[in-house]
């Protein structure tokens, strides 16, 4: 491979992650913009959702490595696959909110993020009693097509990835931007209170915020699944921490800086691998958190809320 | 007039804006556990139950005299030192590392590397010196001389201590500044990078296999080897200096710092509080507790990997001082013993127990199942029921009040009837006094602050002189508390200036600020809400005292007298408000009235003996005669040569005390002068009630 296509094939590569790293960012940013919380448990809602995706497409009867479906068959397992896998997830990280932080809400300090922190513990490690600490393999039931470029080559899968989590993406975008729920989630996030007094209703648009985070969580559980073709119940934490800081680079609160941040994380991480070593890559992206929060706290896209006193 | 007065007279100006934001953070303990709790408010018996704990602990080896209880009992120790250390960081300032065992892993790698054969550089003359103070050996190895370090367990454990502290400081320096939950992240981040450098950088660490060979320590030529027993007791001695550290820190000006801090940043910083100085104070104790706590734990465990130091450990840790009790000394050491009797004896007890019953009931799940493998299932637990039902711990930090007597409740009011009869020993007198011809005290010129495109203050003028009684007043938005703010430093003006006593004082931070004589209430109340009435004064003396840690866990003979001064000085202010404050300086804020709430903020302001004294709105929320009696407070005030700006929407209030009255409207200075001038001044009445209202007034 020439050095330009290696380039390329990172880039391309880089997309993909991306894309799922943004999905995953998508719901801190909408969380936090809304409750200025760092939802911890959203870690492990993403790692939920890769086993409900293998779940259902074990129902079709898609596992292993082989494929065994072609064409519009295909298409309806994956379809009904992601559906479930969102709704599902979409529903967990309501119950969440419900049972473990709306008691807390109006909790100063540090007292919720805590709390997030033993909702994610105790996900991962139910998952891990009841599911097993092994590692499963995750089907993957989309045909072998690549197509070229010079030498580099982009896989159907791959496509897939981009497709969906751009119509996912534009979907979220247009619903804040277009919906009477997505204004008044706009309208929350800049004064709670305000919106409050002008009748929206904020524990709706706070489980809203829940469970379009958490089913976006689950279409990147499911995308990670078809990308790495294995999942296990330790998956959340690394790919959490990067989705996470794919949110503040971009501007956290910020939904096209989360979409932006994520796709920079994911090609951080490719050109890592290839140019530095995967080993130091999360050094490397931890360290860019570090220098995103000095320089330019707000992140790429964010603007910093005026101070109050 | 009437009509003025009764539109202006807002006790409630703005409820929106009510900072109620650390007055419930911490709750104190529900009165069905008082049965329990009481017994220990006492300090006879507090006394006793450490002798007796000290005991146990000391004749816990010989009780038990099972080489692997000890063992336990040697990592349990271990763990309360670091869950101590987390305590001053997150209990003591507020601020949520989740990376803290980045710190212990610094601590363990220094000790690790300058004890073991990890490290052999070249023998050569530079290393002699270090060879005659026995801290290095040099050793022949086919034919090659080389170093091998001998570094002392007992420099190390110090050492370490100043090594990962310098670490703490060093990664908490630029991130510190940062939002609450942005730290929270970036100490995540942290916390994940220091395993992973300690697993790639073989060199120096031996990679995933981990450090080896690893000294033990020995003490008069005894080495303590594989034996259990001197481990516990080295754990012990630190466990016991820590909790003293810890105890002697709280109740200093660095620890009343830190929790002030910890409830109220602003107020903290224009109380005189560095926040970035105290913030990585904190950051650098509690990481310098970790990294002893990692020597400590490393010398017993003779090895050092990767593993040890991850983001479960970090989280093991909280769960230690969430399960004790945010900020409890005595209680964050509870929850390290409690986890570690639950992680080494408890699971595997009941690991057993669910086995045999798995096994008569014939059930293959219930009788394999591995029950220690759920020891972060139940950290999870923990984290979650502790949250959401006992935030304050199981031993929490505030100790349960005493309500007052019925009769100190509804004792009659009694204070200084006049002015005159106002005195503090440390206010007034030949400094505080106006010297005429001299430079004013405050300078206003030209500033302009703006938010965004909104024009806060435009271009304003004021003058303060020494020894004077300004009052601001304009109608809501008018922006007399972003004057405040400007110049206490809390918020930057984009143009001109502000002298006080002749010194630029725009650009300084508000704790220099405060520092030079400017002492400020807010409108919306902001006191330290977990703090005591007697904690939140002594707050407002943090400038004007010198303590530092080591004096403050010492007690070194200057901080003896300096402390005890302090507090025959705030039972000295208090008594500016008669019997109000008085009988309550033991009690926490939250349970005060409005306008006590008010009277502890102008003691807290006072506190710092300050030359200038800027109250914004004191009166709010007050009854009239209650109003009248703090205008009267307030002459006492400035009758010992105390100048005064004041924002007052009471013009009763106003006219009593002021010798000059400021009129702000949109940010514009509409006009100024005697009280009764601006009362009839046409364009003053125009902008409270509207056009065309001085023809009807």
């Amino acid at each position: 491979m020439s050095p330009f296509d290696l380039l390329l094939q990172q880039i391309i590569n880089g997309l993909s992650l991306g894309s799922m790293y943004a999905l995953l960012a998508l719901g801190f940013t909408i969380v936090y913009g809304i409750m200025e919380l760092i939802n911890f448990s959203h870690f492990n809602v993403f790692m939920i959702g890769s086993f409900v995706a293998m779940g259902v497409l074990s129902l079709f009867g898609l596992q292993g490595q082989s494929i065994l479906m072609h064409g519009a068959p295909l298409v309806v397992a994956l379809i009904v696959a992601l559906v479930v896998t969102m709704v599902a997830c979409g529903l967990l990280g309501v119950l969440i909110e419900r049972v473990a932080l709306r008691p807390l809400r109006g909790v100063q300090g540090p007292m919720a993020m805590i709390t997030t922190i033993g909702v994610s513990y105790v996900l991962s490690n139910a998952t891990m009693l009841a599911l097993g600490a092994n590692t499963k393999n995750f089907p993957n039931p989309i045909p072998p097509m690549t197509f070229h470029i010079g030498t580099a080559q982009i896989t159907a899968f791959q496509i897939v990835i981009w497709v969906l989590s751009a119509l996912l993406m534009g979907g979220l975008y247009m619903f804040v931007q277009r919906s009477k729920l997505g204004k008044a989630m706009r309208a929350t996030a800049q004064d709670p209170d305000a919106a409050l007094m002008m009748g929206v209703e904020v524990n709706r648009v706070i489980m809203t915020a829940f469970f379009l985070g958490s089913a976006l969580a689950g279409a990147a559980g499911f995308i990670f699944g078809l990308y790495y073709n294995f999942t296990n119940f330790g998956i959340g934490f690394t790919a959490g921490l990067r989705a996470f800081t794919a949110a503040v680079l971009g501007g956290i609160g910020n939904i096209p800086g989360a979409m932006l941040g994520g796709i920079l994380i994911g090609l951080i991480e490719a050109m890592a691998g290839q140019y530095v070593g995967a080993k130091w890559a999360d050094v490397i992206i931890f360290s860019l958190l570090v220098l995103v929060l000095i320089a330019r706290p707000a992140g790429l896209l964010g603007r910093l809320a005026p101070t109050k006193s | 007039m009437d009509t003025m007065d009764t539109t202006t007279v807002t006790p409630d100006a703005k409820p929106g804006h009510e900072n109620t934001n650390a007055l419930h953070t911490v709750e104190a303990p529900p009165a069905r556990w008082h049965w329990l709790s009481g017994p220990f408010e006492r300090p006879g018996v507090r006394r006793a139950t450490i002798v007796l704990l000290a005991v146990f602990a000391l004749a816990f080896p010989f009780i038990t005299g099972d080489q692997a209880n000890i063992d336990a009992a040697g990592n349990a120790t271990a763990y309360a030192c670091l869950a101590l250390g987390l305590n001053i960081v997150v209990g003591f300032c507020g601020l949520l590392d989740l990376g803290y065992a980045a710190f212990f892993a610094i601590g363990a790698y220094s000790f690790g590397i300058l004890t073991s054969w990890q490290i052999t550089p070249e023998w050569s003359g530079f290393w002699s010196p270090f060879a005659a103070l026995g801290l290095v050996q040099k050793v022949v190895q086919n034919g090659h001389a080389l170093v091998h370090f001998t570094v002392s367990f007992w420099i190390m454990l110090p050492l370490s201590g100043v090594i990962a502290a310098f670490f703490g400081v060093l990664f908490g320096a630029p991130t510190l500044r940062l939002r609450g939950d942005y730290l929270a992240i970036v100490t995540l981040g942290f916390g994940e990078i220091v395993p992973i450098v300690a697993r790639n950088w073989s060199s120096l660490t031996n990679g995933a296999a981990g450090l080896n060979g690893i000294a033990s320590p020995t003490i008069f030529s005894y080495r303590f080897g594989i034996n259990a027993t001197p481990y516990y007791y080295v754990g012990i001695g630190l466990v016991a200096f820590l909790i003293f550290a810890s105890t002697r820190l709280r109740d200093s000006r660095i620890g009343r710092a830190w929790m002030a801090i910890r409830d109220d940043e602003i107020a903290a910083s224009a109380m005189g509080i560095n926040l970035t100085r105290f913030k990585l104070l904190a950051f650098g104790i509690g990481a310098g507790f970790a990294g002893m706590s990692g020597t400590f734990y490393v010398a017993k465990l003779q090895t050092a990997t990767p593993d040890m130091f991850g983001f479960p450990v970090s989280v093991m840790i909280l769960v230690m001082v969430v399960l004790g009790g945010l900020g409890s000394v005595w209680g964050v050491v509870l929850g390290a013993v409690l986890l570690q009797l639950l992680q080494s004896w408890f699971l595997g007890d009941l690991t057993q127990w669910v086995n045999a019953f798995g096994t008569l009931i014939h059930s293959g799940y219930l009788s394999s199942i591995d029950l220690t493998q759920a020891s972060e299932l139940l950290f999870g637990i923990i984290l979650v029921i502790m949250m959401l039902y006992r935030r304050e711990g199981l031993i929490p930090a505030n100790r349960r009040q005493r309500a007052l007597s019925f009769e100190q409740q509804h004792a009659t009011v009694q204070m200084q009837k006049r002015a005159s009869d106002i005195t503090l020993s440390q206010i007034g007198g030949e400094g505080y006094r106006h010297e005429p011809g001299a430079v004013p005290m405050l300078e206003i010129n030209d500033v302009t602050v703006r938010f965004g495109g909104l024009v806060a203050l435009n271009k304003v003028n004021i003058t303060v002189p020494a020894g004077g009684v300004v009052a601001v007043i304009g109608p809501n938005g008018s922006g007399k508390s972003t004057l405040f703010n400007t110049i206490t430093g809390l918020t930057r003006a984009a143009e001109g200036s502000i002298l006080f006593n002749g010194q630029e004082i725009i650009g300084l931070p508000p704790h220099e600020i405060l520092r030079l004589g400017i002492a400020r209430t807010f409108q919306n109340i902001r006191l330290f809400g977990t703090l005591t009435v007697a904690a939140n004064i002594m707050v407002g003396q943090h400038a004007r005292l010198k303590a530092g840690p080591i004096s403050a866990i010492l007690r070194s003979p200057k901080n003896l007298p300096e402390e005890k001064a302090a507090r025959a000085w705030i039972v000295e202010i208090a008594q500016i408000f008669g019997n109000r404050l008085a009988p309550r300086l033991t009690q926490t804020v939250v349970g005060l009235s409005y306008a006590n709430r008010r009277r502890v903020e102008i003691s807290r302001a006072l506190a710092s003996k300050p030359r200038l004294l800027l109250l914004d709105e004191p009166t709010a929320g007050m009854n009239t005669s209650e109003s009248l009696e703090l205008a009267e407070q307030i002459k006492g005030l400035h009758a010992l040569g105390l100048t005064i700006l004041i924002i007052e929407h009471k013009l009763d209030v106003v006219t009593r005390i002021a010798d000059k009255v400021i009129v702000l409207d949109h940010g514009d200075k509409l006009t100024e002068g005697l009280p009764d001038e601006v009362r009839r001044n046409e364009a003053v009445l125009e902008a409270y009630l509207g056009r065309g209202a001085a023809a009807h007034a």
